[in-house]
């Protein structure tokens, strides 16, 4: 079988090798004072990065993207935890509606949602186009899909209908069942979901060039109007970015990991702080 | 005095009748048990007394109260169910003292009286322990004495045991058995287990689509199946036509009988042919109430405590079980043996669906 | 089921989820249909159709994107089909690395892409000198502003997601089938021909409508390289809503409907495909 490995490793290394060139270039490049005809550059610096924090623009968009990923998912975590509960529990019905309604922006890319919003609120009386309450609003629309999942599926596994039945019948009102039952049970379901959400929407550039171009300037549009002006400076935000990538993704992958092996250990532990 | 009355509940369910004109009644401190198989409406039957389903009609009543407009929380009806819902972010101490608190009671009270259930059913050690730590057994324990706690005036039990081991199935239900005795404790118990209904219950209500077939103590239940339903569903009992068991005891009498006859496997004794029957011969041997007659073995099944035979005779099939002792003969497939009956043990079944 | 006592409190829970999606789901999109039905002077009119699809201009970036999305998804494909098929062969160790990477570069899309891109192989890019250095005329005729460069870009982000949308797919084809089938006399090519091949065909074909549905909505990373300059349908319509210069909101909305009717009709497909692929993985 030694030879059935073989070419399976020869195709991984190829295809991991391709994956990491571009970022490993741009890693080099955010790090290299001159480097012209040389495989590795010629003199190092980490004055990109200097420059880079010293710009007061830099930081601010840094900020503003995670404040309005923190908003928007925050948002949908607040709206969706109670419409999908009640719609599961108590209007079955509708589920099929709800279904559709969360998955239309999955087939809906950035530039058709803007068409719309551009139209609908530049003028008129909610004129919200270029404030970040637009991106507010159809942030919680683009992440629905992933939450909806997450959310569903977290009902689904703590089998929400039978704590529900159980708590009523013990003389809890609903809001109380809601309350003490199925949020803390919930909650820990739907980590990898937020922080994927929080991840999409921290690399989100249609909507935000669109919608809200320069007067909020997100990390995404920061980086796309220092392109033309540096390339090193520009590869600096591009690692700077990927760290914060990396970081949530490793919590991801980690949460991922600790809720694949043991489900109920880990919404036991999220509820009991 | 009943203690829980039911009259005329009827439920349906997108246009199919789940429950039909259906009547109970419970004393106090009864074990009932609902027996019947999967569909036949009495789980729904659970959830409409404790109010987690509308019933289309009818009333239910509880301690002479009308209970058929309250909420579900306000009927003072625990339920344990078969997926334990013991709630996952709680330990057992919090799941036990959760109703009480929602009775807003004093944290003293909520303390004794979840210490005086950890001992009811024997898990204070466990007070601790999360849900996930639990066996099924223990949570389901837990379960009950959640319900317990708040002292509800009915218990209703939906299939408790159904998730668990076979092992430990019939350990609980002893327990459970034991503990109800000991709280006096009304229960409904929901089961599709026959085994289960008659060595728990006081009284067994045997359902079938929607409707009580036959109420009575267990022995009442078992020994005496009122239709064809009760008969195949309780023991495995031979069902006979009229004309089949004219055939079988050769007496013409009952072949213009519409009814159908019921006669327990065990009830038939098979015996080496030492009489020396011919197959068309029929003997009523010494006990004028006795039948016996030739039949053949087709097949021979080790069900362990007892062997059961199928068996041939005078055109019938029949199921004869015989215990396995030493003092058994064994028969094989093919031979020849002697079979003999009580008359009185062919019981006449009343049509189903009545 | 509940017993269904309707408060009125829950209706109230449900409003701010009403609000939010027919604010920024329902009304956009009537929206955009009905702009897309009315006239350059008011009223309702198909001329915005007729001119998304008898304009050269517009005609064209319809076709550019179909062919960019049609071509980076080929070949996402087909590489795809090898590393998934490798991913399945190699170690679990190995596996969860490059199943890590592979998911950590997916976040490496738009414009850090195409920006990384630029530094490779742009027109002052380290390898465009370095083989132009060293004699190798690799990259003489290439140039990264055109069609090649962009699909070579788009050939980045769609070679890890179809890995890994066709990696479980292989994972779920079982040794036991192959040993049941060695059993009962087949040789390998009969197995791949009879058993592997019957179920792999849907499930690529499925990956291949939302590769495809993934290309044709991709900005960031045509607008990152190219600017205004390449005639997208994705680039169209978001300069004739939201250009510099002059806006034609009508014919943005109905190109926006040629392109959302082309995702909703590729996820459509892949839906039936994969329901059929399950169907054959239990």
């Amino acid at each position: 079988m030694k030879k059935g490995r073989a070419f399976p490793r020869v195709i991984l290394t190829a295809t991991l090798i391709y994956l990491l060139i571009p970022l490993l270039a741009t890693l080099l490049y955010s790090v290299a004072k001159s480097w012209q005809n040389t495989i590795l550059p010629e003199s190092w610096t980490l004055g990109w990065f200097r420059d880079l924090f010293m710009d007061p623009r830099f930081t601010l968009s840094l900020w503003r993207t995670l404040w309005i990923c923190f908003l928007s998912v925050g948002l949908s975590v607040v709206v969706m935890l109670p419409t999908i509960f009640i719609v599961v529990v108590y209007l079955p019905r509708l589920e099929k509606l709800l279904n559709v309604l969360v998955l239309i922006p999955y087939a809906a890319p950035g530039v058709v949602m803007a068409v719309g919003l551009i139209k609908l609120y530049s003028s008129g009386p909610v004129a919200i186009a270029g404030t970040m309450w637009i991106l507010v609003g159809v942030y919680f629309v683009a992440v629905l899909p992933y939450m909806y999942q997450g959310i569903r599926n977290s009902m689904r596994t703590i089998r929400t209908i039978d704590l529900i039945e159980a708590a009523e019948l013990l003389g809890a009102s609903k809001l109380m069942a809601f309350r003490r039952i199925i949020v803390p049970n919930v909650l820990p379901g739907i980590r990898v979901s937020v922080l994927l959400s929080f991840s999409i929407l921290f690399g989100e550039f249609v909507l935000a060039n669109l919608l809200v171009g320069g007067q909020f300037e997100t990390i995404q549009i920061y980086l796309y109007h220092r392109l033309s002006e540096s390339g090193h400076l520009a590869s600096a935000v591009v690692i700077c970015y990927f760290l914060v990538i990396l970081i949530l993704s490793g919590i991801l992958l980690a949460l991922s990991g600790i809720l694949g092996r043991q489900s109920t250990a880990a919404s036991k532990k999220g509820s009991g702080q | 005095m009943s203690y829980l009355l039911i009259e005329n509940v009827n439920k349906t369910y997108n246009s199919t009748s789940v429950l039909h004109e259906l009547n109970l009644e419970v004393m106090e401190g009864e074990m009932v048990t609902l027996l019947g198989p999967s569909g036949c409406g009495k789980s729904t039957l659970l959830r409409c007394i404790s109010g987690l389903t509308d019933m289309d009609k009818g009333s239910v009543h509880l301690e002479g109260r009308n209970i058929t407009p309250l909420a579900p929380k306000d009927r003072n009806v625990g339920m344990v169910f078969q997926s334990y819902a013991l709630f996952p972010n709680m330990n057992v101490y919090d799941n036990i003292a959760f109703g009480l608190s929602m009775k807003k009671k004093s944290s003293q009270q909520i303390k004794s009286r979840v210490e005086e259930m950890l001992q009811l059913i024997d898990l204070t050690e466990k007070a601790k322990s999360y849900p996930h730590e639990l066996s099924g057994g223990q949570q389901q324990r837990v379960s009950l004495a959640r319900s317990l706690a708040v002292e509800p005036k009915l218990m209703l039990m939906d299939e408790p045991l159904s998730a668990l081991d076979a092992k430990i199935r019939k350990h609980l239900r002893t327990e459970l058995r034991q503990i109800q005795k000991r709280v006096g404790m009304t229960m409904l118990f929901v089961t599709h287990d026959q085994e289960e209904a008659l060595t728990i219950s006081d009284k067994i209500c045997l359902m079938n689509q929607g409707r009580i077939v036959q109420t009575g103590s267990p022995d009442e239940v078992y020994s005496k199946p009122k239709d064809e339903f009760a008969a195949r569903f309780i023991g495995s009992y031979n069902v006979l036509s009229g004309e089949e068991l004219s055939m079988l005891l050769a007496e013409p009498a009952y072949s213009k009988s519409a009814g159908k006859y019921a006669l327990r496997p065990e009830a038939i004794h098979v015996k080496q042919n030492s009489l020396g029957l011919q197959p068309t011969s029929t003997s009523s041997g010494s006990d004028a109430a006795a039948h016996i007659c030739l039949g053949l073995v087709e097949e021979a099944v080790m069900l362990g405590n007892i062997i059961r035979y199928r068996i041939e005779a005078n055109g019938v099939r029949l199921l004869a079980d015989v215990l396995n002792g030493d003092q058994a003969m064994k028969f094989h497939e093919g031979d020849a043996v002697q079979i003999q009956f009580d008359r009185q043990a062919c019981l006449p079944l009343a049509p189903s669906g009545t | 089921m509940l017993k269904k006592r309707m408060d009125i409190k829950l209706i109230l829970a449900l409003i701010p989820f009403c609000i939010l999606i027919i604010g920024f789901e329902l009304l956009p999109a009537v929206s955009v249909v009905m702009e897309s039905f009315t006239g350059n002077e008011g009223g309702f009119s198909l001329e915005q159709y007729v001119s998304a699809f008898t304009k050269m201009f517009y005609l064209q970036s319809i076709k550019n994107s179909l062919m960019i999305s049609a071509v980076s998804s080929c070949i996402g494909i087909i590489a795809g089909l090898f590393i998934a098929y490798a991913i399945t062969k190699v170690s679990e160790q190995t596996r969860t690395r490059v199943l890590m990477i592979s998911n950590m570069t997916s976040n490496f899309a738009g414009i850090p892409l195409a920006f990384a891109y630029i530094i490779l192989l742009g027109s002052n890019g380290i390898f465009t000198i370095l083989f132009e250095q060293w004699g190798l005329p690799i990259f003489s005729g290439f140039n990264l502003y055109s069609w090649s460069g962009l699909i070579l870009v788009y050939v980045y982000f769609q070679i890890p997601l179809a890995a890994l949308l066709l990696y479980p797919t292989f994972y779920g084809i079982r040794e036991e089938w192959r040993e049941a089938s060695a059993l009962l006399g087949a040789s390998t090519y009969h197995f791949w021909r009879r058993i592997a091949l019957p179920i792999l065909l849907p499930a690529a074909a499925g990956t291949f409508t939302i590769l495809f549905a993934n290309a044709m909505g991709a900005y960031a990373t045509a607008y990152a390289l190219l600017g205004g300059n390449y005639n997208l349908l994705v680039i169209r319509i978001g300069s004739l809503v939201a250009g510099d210069v002059f806006t034609r909101p009508q014919l943005g909305s109905a190109l926006a409907m040629v392109l959302g009717l082309t995702m909703v009709l590729s996820l459509w497909i892949n839906e039936r495909l994969m329901r059929r692929v399950r169907r054959d993985l239990g």
